[in-house]
């Protein structure tokens, strides 16, 4: 427990939810384990998706791979979210002062915010568009923008642990 | 849904901004290593590590052990790093947190268990 930590993130780490996690000897691990195999699912989807907006794959019609690919994302990122959560309460108030951790949910926002965006207007370009044609370059660009942060968050993941 | 949870992940990114304290695994002086021995006066047998406080001849010692699984399958059981025993634990001192040593092995009872 980190003194100099908010109050409300001390008041996490010391819950009995916290002390579950971390007293149970499979619950910390197998957050672990899941995080990792949850990492997976999302960046598949991610990256299918994130191509398909670029350009790769253009005889496929960009709904076709997009729709799918998205909702294999969007529940990667919900099983990130839950192990996350469970890691994350175990040692709140630690994990909430590391200078990566702190860079890497500001940037998972700015993915968030980044999806919410483009997908926003996204659900109306694809309607019947067909394949071979590039999308609007917002659109582009706004999946290269979620291949870079979505890549970082994954390397800012890891590199808690040395920083 | 996915806004709340935006929310809340800049909140929690902008509640903790500027403090640096923190000890990850890659803050400790492996190049001076230190043996601490003492008997053990709390134990919090708990992920990510194991933690226990040993009363040194200096002063008092947080020494980090390892996970619970790793722990248990080599014979270090919550018994065997009870409060009580004398335990001699050979690690890496920390560079970020005051008192706190990374084990390398620890040494209960005449037996010596790695702690990686």
């Amino acid at each position: 427990m980190l003194a100099e930590a908010p109050h409300l993130l001390v008041a996490l780490e010391q819950s009995g939810l916290a002390a579950a996690i971390r007293q149970s000897t499979w619950a910390y691990p197998a957050a672990n384990v899941g995080h990792i195999l949850a990492l997976t699912l999302f960046a598949g989807g991610v990256v299918a998706m994130d191509l398909r907006l670029i350009g790769a794959f253009a005889a496929a019609p960009p709904g076709s791979v997009v729709r799918p690919a998205r909702r294999v994302a969007i529940a990667g990122l919900l099983l990130m979210l839950l192990t996350g959560s469970m890691l994350f309460t175990a040692e709140a108030s630690h994990v909430a002062m590391n200078p990566v951790f702190q860079i890497k949910a500001g940037l998972i926002a700015l993915g968030i915010l980044n999806a919410l965006l483009a997908g926003r207007r996204l659900d109306g370009l694809l309607v019947g568009a067909p394949p071979f044609e590039p999308l609007p370059l917002g659109i582009r660009l706004a999946a290269v923008l979620s291949l870079a942060v979505w890549l970082s968050v994954a390397a800012c993941g890891r590199l808690i642990a040395y920083f | 849904m996915l806004r709340r949870l935006m929310l809340g992940l800049v909140l929690v990114a902008g509640s903790g901004a500027g403090v640096l304290a923190h000890h990850g695994w890659g803050s400790y002086d492996a190049s001076k290593p230190i043996t601490v021995v003492g008997p053990i006066e709390t134990l919090k047998y708990e992920n990510p590590h194991a933690l226990i406080t040993v009363k040194a001849a200096d002063k008092v010692w947080t020494v980090t052990l390892a996970p619970v699984s790793r722990m248990q399958a080599r014979g270090a059981t919550a018994d065997f790093v009870a409060v009580g025993k004398t335990v001699s634990a050979y690690g890496y001192v920390s560079t970020v947190t005051k008192d706190e040593m990374r084990a390398e092995r620890i040494t209960v009872d005449g037996k010596t268990v790695e702690m990686r």
